[in-house]
Parts: structure tokens; sequence; C-alpha cells
């Protein structure tokens, strides 16, 4: 049973791999600092679970306390940007 | 049962891989800003919320980890918790600053806002 385990963590780390491709290429792109806030969220949260994923790959528990860190992380450049845009206003 | 709870994470580990992919497509290919939204919140909850939480029912299934594996049910429920709660805050926030400053291309078919002439305040 663990090397099934240990096989399905392999793909789905691969697939995990994949999109936070597809996230980065849309945050290089975007063209609007929104599109570029939107796809590091997406990517931050992929990596929270890449973290775990690590973590019971490699049998260290350890690596996976930055997942509820990274988290927290993203949330607070939501609001962080999304203040400063409603409050300043971009640009010039 | 630790057969069952070593499936049902698994199940809900390969759906939530799905989910993502899914997202990740949707993000790079869909035309305009809300509809990215629509796509980042699918990669969001379904691609990272549900993955964790089959994570956790899968480390707690995984007796060769000893008791560290309580520490990684731990993570992952509390990691799964924040995101079913900030992940829509944080998107809310990030739309409502879209709509208002004006930088985004508002090709909307109904428009509610703009109709009632109130905005948010």
């Amino acid at each position: 049973m663990e090397e099934v385990v240990t096989r399905v963590i392999e793909v789905v780390i691969l697939a995990y791999l994949a999109s936070a491709t597809l996230f980065l290429v849309r945050a290089v792109r975007g063209p609007t600092v929104f599109d570029r806030v939107l796809a590091v969220d997406a990517l931050s949260y992929d990596l929270a679970v890449f973290m775990v994923l690590l973590a019971l790959y490699l049998g260290e528990p350890m690596i996976a306390i930055g997942a509820v860190v990274l988290t927290l992380w993203i949330y607070s450049l939501d609001i962080y940007i999304s203040k400063y845009v409603e409050s300043e206003g971009i640009g010039d | 049962m630790e057969l069952a709870l070593i499936l049902l994470g698994l199940a809900l580990l390969v759906v939530g891989a799905f989910l993502e992919l899914v997202g990740a497509v949707g993000i790079l290919r869909l035309r305009g800003f809300f509809n990215r939204l629509h796509a980042a919140t699918v990669s969001a909850i379904g691609g990272s919320a549900v993955p964790l939480l089959g994570l956790s029912l899968l480390s707690v299934a995984l007796e060769d980890l000893g008791m560290q594996r309580f520490h990684l049910l731990g993570v992952c429920l509390v990691a799964a918790l924040l995101i079913l709660i900030l992940a829509p805050a944080g998107a809310h926030a990030l739309a409502r600053a879209a709509y208002r400053s004006g930088e985004v291309a508002k090709d909307f078919t109904y428009d509610a806002i703009a109709e009632d002439g109130v905005g948010w305040d």
C-alpha cells in the first residue's frame, strides 16, 4: 500500500509543478497588477500543498510547517494590495 | 480502517490535482480579470483545500511516520481551514479593488452595481 501512495504522490507532485509553471506564466504576462496578484495568490496556495506533499514524500514532517504561514501571508498580500489600490490609486 | 483512510485520502488528492490543473489552465486561457478570478477560486478551494484534507487523512493513516504524523495532520487541517476562510475573503477584496480602480476592463453582460448607481459604499 505504501508503494501505491508513493507512486500517486509522485504523479500529483508533477501535476502541481505543471500548474505552478502555468501560474508563473500568468504572473509574468498579466496585463494588470490584479492579474499578477491573482496569479501569485494561486501560486502560493499551490506551494502550500506542494510543501505538505514533499513532507510526506520525503518522510520529514517538519517541512510542512511553512504551509500555514504561506496561506496567512498570501491573504495579507491580497488585503494590502486592494487597500493600497482603493485608497491611493495605481500608476501616477 | 487504515485502508479506507488511505483510499479516501488518495481520492481527494487526485481530485484536487485535477482541479488544480483545470484552474491553472483557466487562469492562463480565460479572457479578462473577472473570468480569471473564477478560475483562481477553482484552484484555491478545489485545488488546495480539498487535497489538504486528503493529505491529512493520508498522513494519519501512514503508520511509519510515528507520532510525527499527528503534526502533519494538524498542519494540513489548519492550512485547509485557513484556505477555506481566507481565499474567498482575499478574492473578494481583490475583485472589489479591481472594480473600483477602473484599471480592469468591465465587459459584463449585466452590471448590477452600475445599474443601481449606489456602488459599494
